[in-house]
């Protein structure tokens, strides 16, 4: 079985890999985030903070679109293209398809965060040459990285049935209530009305809580996460992820290819 | 044919795909029974949407019968994986990874069914030599023609050294070469002992290949048996190929009554409606000065039983 799944993520990672799209939006992060060098001499007070400030924005912003651009596409292309065909009449399980096609992807994201991530540091570092450097930066994109994966997961629940249109605003919707499920959650408290507190609080479970693994403050204010916190997130995301997953194999467990 | 075991077992298939925007059942299979033996070559024949690629899906796990039952080596198609191993599946107009070379993809299908790297590697060269396809083992898919695409379906089906074999018109997008030599690899399955279900449209194919065939029309099963058996014992007429050419009022001296026969170039064709009317004609020509050049009876072919099972107006429509 894990045989087969590291198969998979591996052709998996080496499709996206290819993609000429990802080494545009990865070459266009790369250059915002160097070009945070420059925009902190534009800045007032802390230039150094600025650099983590703007530059883990970017690493996110741009994460969040590979992840959707990649992730709604994940299931349907293979579909489209036909090539699920062959894949799904060798010994293979729908389950361990859509695992292996996951994992290659999660893969794909890790390699571009890390790279993104480590320009960041190194510009963080160039511009307080003499200065500290800021392994803060790696522990706030290993946040983003989390966040990643998660939207990768929703992205292939989505594209496991419909189109890749419809898979997109529907990730895209999750990643937006995702960062505002706390503030849901404190204005649903705020109801007098039983059904809306109940409704929002059950929203406030059932929605991915993305806040659990934004640090970006913390990093740019020169703070560090304890082990505890990054633990509590892992924690998170695993069980989020292995929820989601399981819906996903579930729904592609009977589903025709016409 | 009772006393082989029977490797494939249909019984009352039903699937409808929902169409439209109301999402209305069409249906494309109805009640569909049939078998395949071990060590047969079955030829599933039927007109665009009549089902072929539907039953295909369902065999293979791609679709799922609304009704009905579909057992493969004695198991649900449905149930567990260890049974794809000993399946070997080439999709119509097959489609595949277009970054990765055939060395690669074959490597990838190798992983997925278990075989070991060595295994896997003489395996491919074999299969990539014997589909024509070495010269191209190097070469990103994406510069695949069409009969190429082809050539490596049929290699990946094969690698794993499956008993049956499934293939969904084989002979699609390749030319008469091609066909040729698909139609050998199918013949050298057989002799190895291996069971080959494959449809088609191509009907003069089936019938040089199949030792069954099953004829399916808009769902339906409307004919399914021997080659032989379904082409009948019934002799059509005897064509006489004669010369020279009589003039219609020799042919009648020699007993020939008037519209059996045609003129093709420097030859007489006639067609006589029996055995007792054909030898009458022979001796009639002989005196009167004719050499015959053949004398053949000839019986109904599986395209005219296809024609009359599933209707002139029946062939048309969009292909499932």
């Amino acid at each position: 079985m894990v045989r087969r799944i590291l198969s998979i993520s591996a052709n998996t990672f080496r499709e996206t890999i290819r993609n000429k799209i990802l080494y545009a939006i990865l070459a266009f992060a790369l250059f915002v985030i160097g070009m945070t060098f420059f925009l902190a001499d534009l800045s007032v007070g802390d230039f150094a903070r600025i650099i983590a400030d703007v530059g883990l924005a970017s690493i996110h912003v741009f994460g969040v679109i590979m992840a959707i651009f990649l992730g709604i596409t994940l299931i349907s292309n293979e579909v489209d293209r036909k090539t699920i065909y062959v894949i799904l009449s060798k010994p293979v399980r729908r389950s361990e398809f859509i695992l292996g096609k996951t994992l290659g992807l999660s893969f794909t994201l890790a390699i571009t965060t890390l790279a993104m991530a480590a320009v960041l540091f190194l510009v963080h570092l160039g511009y307080q040459f003499g200065g500290r450097a800021e392994p803060g930066i790696f522990i706030a994109s290993a946040g983003i990285y989390m966040e990643l994966v998660l939207l990768t997961c929703l992205a292939s629940l989505f594209s496991a049935f419909t189109t890749p249109v419809l898979s997109a605003i529907f990730t895209i919707s999750l990643f937006l209530l995702g960062h505002l499920t706390n503030y849901l959650h404190a204005v649903g408290e705020q109801s007098k009305v039983a059904a809306v507190r109940w409704g929002s609080k059950a929203l406030y479970f059932l929605l991915p809580n993305l806040e659990n693994f934004n640090w970006k403050n913390e990093v740019a204010y020169g703070g560090l996460r304890s082990a505890s916190v990054l633990g509590w997130a892992a924690g998170y995301l695993a069980f989020y992820a292995v929820c989601v997953l399981c819906l996903s194999c579930l729904l592609f467990a009977r589903k025709d290819f016409k | 044919m009772t006393n082989r075991r029977r490797i494939l077992v249909i019984e009352g298939l039903t699937k409808s795909f929902p169409a439209g925007f109301w999402r209305k059942p069409v249906r494309v299979l109805s009640d569909l029974s049939c078998d395949v033996y071990e060590n047969e070559v079955v030829g599933f024949l039927g007109p665009n949407g009549a089902g072929k690629t539907t039953t295909i899906k369902i065999l293979n796990r791609l679709a799922f019968a609304d009704a009905g039952k579909a057992t493969l080596f004695g198991e649900d198609v449905r149930d567990g994986k260890e049974l794809r191993g000993r399946i070997g599946f080439m999709p119509e107009q097959p489609y595949f990874y277009e970054y990765l070379t055939a060395v690669e993809f074959l490597r990838l299908c190798g992983q997925l069914c278990g075989m070991a790297r060595g295994e896997t590697d003489s395996r491919s060269a074999k299969l990539l030599s014997r589909v024509g396809l070495e010269d191209a083992r190097s070469m990103a898919i994406r510069k695949y023609s069409k009969g190429m695409m082809q050539r490596l379906g049929l290699a990946q089906a094969l690698l794993h050294d499956p008993e049956l074999v499934i293939l969904d018109e084989p002979m699609s997008g390749l030319d008469p070469m091609g066909r040729m030599e698909v139609r050998n690899l199918i013949r050298e399955l057989k002799t190895a002992g291996k069971t080959v279900f494959f449809s088609s449209h191509i009907i003069s194919d089936v019938e040089v290949l199949c030792d069954r065939v099953i004829m399916l029309h808009k769902g339906e099963k409307v004919a399914e048996g021997r080659v032989e058996e379904l082409i009948g014992s019934q002799i059509l007429y005897i064509e006489l190929v004669v010369s020279p050419v009589l003039a219609p009022g020799r042919l009648a001296e020699a007993g020939i009554p008037p519209g059996v026969g045609e003129t093709q170039g420097d030859l007489l064709v006639l067609r006589a409606p029996g055995t007792r009317e054909a030898n009458g004609w022979m001796a009639g020509l002989l005196s009167a000065g004719c050499s015959i050049h053949s004398c053949l009876p000839v019986k109904k072919n599986l395209e005219e039983i296809f024609l009359e099972r599933v209707g002139e107006g029946g062939v048309e429509g969009k292909s499932n």
